[in-house]
């Protein structure tokens, strides 16, 4: 066994607090606690990409993950404050059903992951990653027409929850 | 940068989503313009521009069978007869909206249909997993706006929120599985998926487990058991045009995204047929018996939705390109059969007489038309000749036997008596049981009548001259295997 | 370095976290933070993925995924709010969910 290198030091202990902060999203009863452990978790993935020399997604997650979508939470938490101290049950009564759901696809999965043996990651992907992901969102032999697609269903969100969230006249 | 690849020719292949989004931008700006008593005016707009889309795409952008655009779409007569379907249904829910309360004046109502016919016509169209992800996503937000679309009452915003909740459950579950089949093949394009898959490079455990996830999605989107949890609540919460686009063009888009990744994808189908073939014979009982039970028309159509996606899902298990045709070919006769009927629960509750299945007592004598295009769309999902549910079912039956799968066919004729059953105890009370004290004639305004007028000799001409539309399926079947 | 197998490992626990989320949380928002985590589990996957075979289709994935994640939580926010609005509480119940 060689000497453990800084990477994997780093790879370990963000990954135990990224693990450690979605079990708390998934089970703290606060949904303000919640949403700030959902931040924590995000950007314990953020650092996990910069490890895999993904530096430009992990901007991408900060800014939108954590700058737009779970501040967008927080707001939503807030706009319906009253549910917050909910003193009811937190769980349905299927929750076992699924736990065992959730534990059958976990061992599913991991035996499946360590029945593969890749070798340990070459080094960097390729020279300018921004300057191609940027070419190829705009190539028609690529991904012109998801970017568009995209920009489609982008233009239906806004549409959509600008209508849903408006609070509308009383009398329709 | 190769711009020099870039053929004019690829336009015109997409010429019917580019309309479509330039006809949504028509309605929003017509949305500003029109005075308040000429809002009806954007329903028709939409209704006729889809028409019009689809004869300009039958003339402009005929299919020619090759990938293009990056290999992102797969320009096939599969993809273009799907496509056809959508905007069809796209326009028909916009007619049959026209005149419903809450939906009837609103542009962006319109506006996010078209959007929604824009994913599903790319949903048909992907050949590349990134691409699929996306318009599988964009149905779904825009399905999930039109759920709840009518917010202030409280039964449509549930139905969006348990609508969306189910739907980005299962897509996530979706994007976890395709991860997984990009990570073993390393490829996201699903032909080149397809060839890895044949070089015998990945094992059986990871295909089976990518098809696992994979059909969690898919079985969301066209409502098999046991992800069909969700459609009697939504269907039933949904404004009622909402409701016949979703368990029609929706159902319809899932089952082209399963075509392309089960057929063109995931080749190795000894692996994950056996579930599906399981899933197609619980999926058509548990619909049929479920919708036994049904007092609201809405919860028994959507239970009676369930159970034909179990038949189209048996004409699909059979692999060949006769079960390829007879899927396509039945999910035309059900999306044109299924909005006439719910064109008629849309008129009777406009009415007032609700959604109770009592509420129709009487009705061949309060409006003998409306009952007779109610009896049109119940005989033809019953699976009655000459009508086309008759050939829809017996092209899905024929394909099961010839691939062998005889015992997949005994359980769809026997569930098809069930149905048969349902549909004519709803029948009994429109024709047989005396109407209520004091019951009017059912107001039909004009844009409705045209629209049942359209779909019910749709239904006759698709049950009397099958053949030609069934050739054109088989054609279009042929080009994908 | 790291083998890949331990990121994918990684994605693996925190998709199953989110997974019990969405199964056992009755609060709408607290099963969307889970659809959330699910979502991050399979880019994760992805990224590693990209950086196992040297392509960027992996990261453009990601890139298409987080567009995804930021038109739903618009319009799943928004149907929360106007749920919260007709009716003040935004709990899922199993039960209604899974009537028959």
């Amino acid at each position: 066994m060689e000497a453990v290198s800084a990477a994997q030091i780093i790879f370990i202990v963000v990954a135990l607090l990224t693990v450690a902060t979605t079990f708390l999203v998934v089970t703290v009863r606060n949904l303000i606690h919640a949403a700030l452990w959902l931040v924590a978790t995000l950007f314990g993935i953020a650092v996990i990409f910069v490890l895999l020399d993904a530096g430009f997604m992990a901007t991408v997650q900060i800014v939108l993950y954590i700058g737009a979508i779970a501040i967008l939470i927080v707001f939503a938490v807030m706009l319906t404050r009253r549910v917050m101290q909910d003193v009811g049950p937190q769980s349905n009564e299927n929750w076992w059903l699924g736990t065992i759901v959730a534990a059958v696809f976990f061992a599913a999965i991991s035996t499946l992951l360590w029945s593969i043996r890749w070798p340990a990651l070459p080094g960097a992907v390729v020279g300018d990653t921004v300057l191609a992901l940027g070419r190829s969102l705009v190539d028609p032999n690529q991904y012109v027409i998801p970017f568009e697609v995209a920009s489609v269903m982008l233009i239906i969100a806004l549409i959509g929850s600008i209508t849903l969230a408006l609070p509308g006249k009383q009398s329709e | 940068m190769s711009i020099a690849n870039f053929h004019p020719n690829d336009l015109l292949a997409i010429l019917p989503e580019l309309a479509l989004v330039v006809l949504a931008g028509v309605i929003m700006t017509m949305d500003i313009v029109l005075a308040e008593n000429r809002k009806r005016l954007l329903g028709l707009t939409t209704a006729v521009g889809s028409f019009v889309i689809i004869a300009a795409a039958v003339i402009f952008s005929q299919p020619n069978g090759e990938l293009i655009w990056g290999g992102m779409i797969s320009n096939d007569m599969v993809a273009f007869i799907f496509r056809l379907v959508f905007i069809f249904a796209g326009g028909i829910t916009a007619l049959l909206s026209v005149d419903v309360k809450g939906v009837a004046h609103k542009g962006d109502y319109y506006a996010i249909i078209l959007g929604a016919v824009v994913g599903m016509c790319f949903m048909a169209l992907a050949a590349d997993i990134i691409m699929l992800y996306l318009a599988v996503e964009t149905t779904g937000i825009a399905g999930y706006v039109l759920a709840g679309y009518v917010h202030r009452s409280s039964r449509s915003a549930e139905a969006g929120l348990k609508y969306f909740l189910f739907g980005a459950a299962t897509s996530a579950v979706m994007l976890y599985g395709l991860s997984l089949v990009y990570g073993f093949t390393g490829e996201t394009n699903l032909t080149a998926i397809a060839s890895v898959l044949a070089s015998g490079k990945v094992g059986i455990s990871v295909i089976l487990a990518s098809a696992i996830l994979i059909l969690v999605g898919v079985g969301f989107k066209i409502a098999i058991v046991p992800f069909h949890f969700w459609a009697p609540d939504v269907y039933e919460g949904a404004p009622t045009p909402v409701t016949g686009f979703i368990s029609t063009a929706a159902k319809t888009a899932g089952f082209a995204v399963l075509i392309r990744v089960f057929i063109t994808g995931l080749t190795a189908s000894e692996y994950w047929l056996p579930i599906l073939v399981a899933l197609a014979a619980l999926t058509m009982t548990i619909g049929n018996l479920l919708a036994l039970a049904q007092k609201n028309i809405k919860r028994l159509l959507a239970y009676s939705s369930i159970a034909h996606a179990g038949y189209a899902l048996v004409a699909f298990v059979a692999l060949s390109e006769l079960g390829v045709a007879a899927t396509v070919f039945y999910l035309m006769v059900y999306v044109i059969t299924n909005l006439a009927a719910f064109g008629v629960v849309i008129l009777v509750s406009r009415s007032g007489a609700g959604e109770e299945i009592a509420g129709y007592a009487g009705m061949s004598r309060r409006s003998p038309y409306l009952a007779l295009a109610m009896l049109v769309a119940f005989l033809s999902l019953a699976g009655m000749p000459p009508l086309a549910g008759f050939f829809g079912k017996f092209y899905v039956f024929a394909a099961a036997m010839k691939a062998g799968l005889v015992w997949l066919a005994l359980v769809g004729v026997l569930n098809a008596i069930i149905g048969l059953y349902y549909y004519l105890v709803v029948l009994k009370v429109v024709y047989v049981s005396p109407p209520q004290e004091g019951a009017l004639a059912i107001e039909v305004p004009r844009a409705y009548s045209f629209a049942l007028v359209i779909l019910s000799v749709g239904i006759v001409l698709l049950g009397t001259a099958a053949s030609p539309w069934f050739e054109w399926a088989l054609s279009a079947a042929q080009g994908i295997f | 370095m790291i083998p890949t197998t331990y990121y994918l490992a990684l994605s693996a626990i925190l998709f199953s976290i989110g997974v019990i989320g969405v199964l056992v949380r009755r609060n709408a928002i607290v099963i969307f933070m889970s659809i959330e985590l699910m979502l991050n589990s399979a880019n994760l996957a992805f990224v590693a993925f990209a950086r196992e075979f040297g392509t960027l289709d992996g990261q453009l994935m990601v890139f298409f995924v987080m567009t995804v994640a930021a038109a739903e939580v618009a319009v799943g926010l928004a149907l929360i709010v106007a749920i919260f609005r007709s009716k003040a509480s935004i709990d899922v119940d199993a039960v209604n969910l899974l009537k028959g």
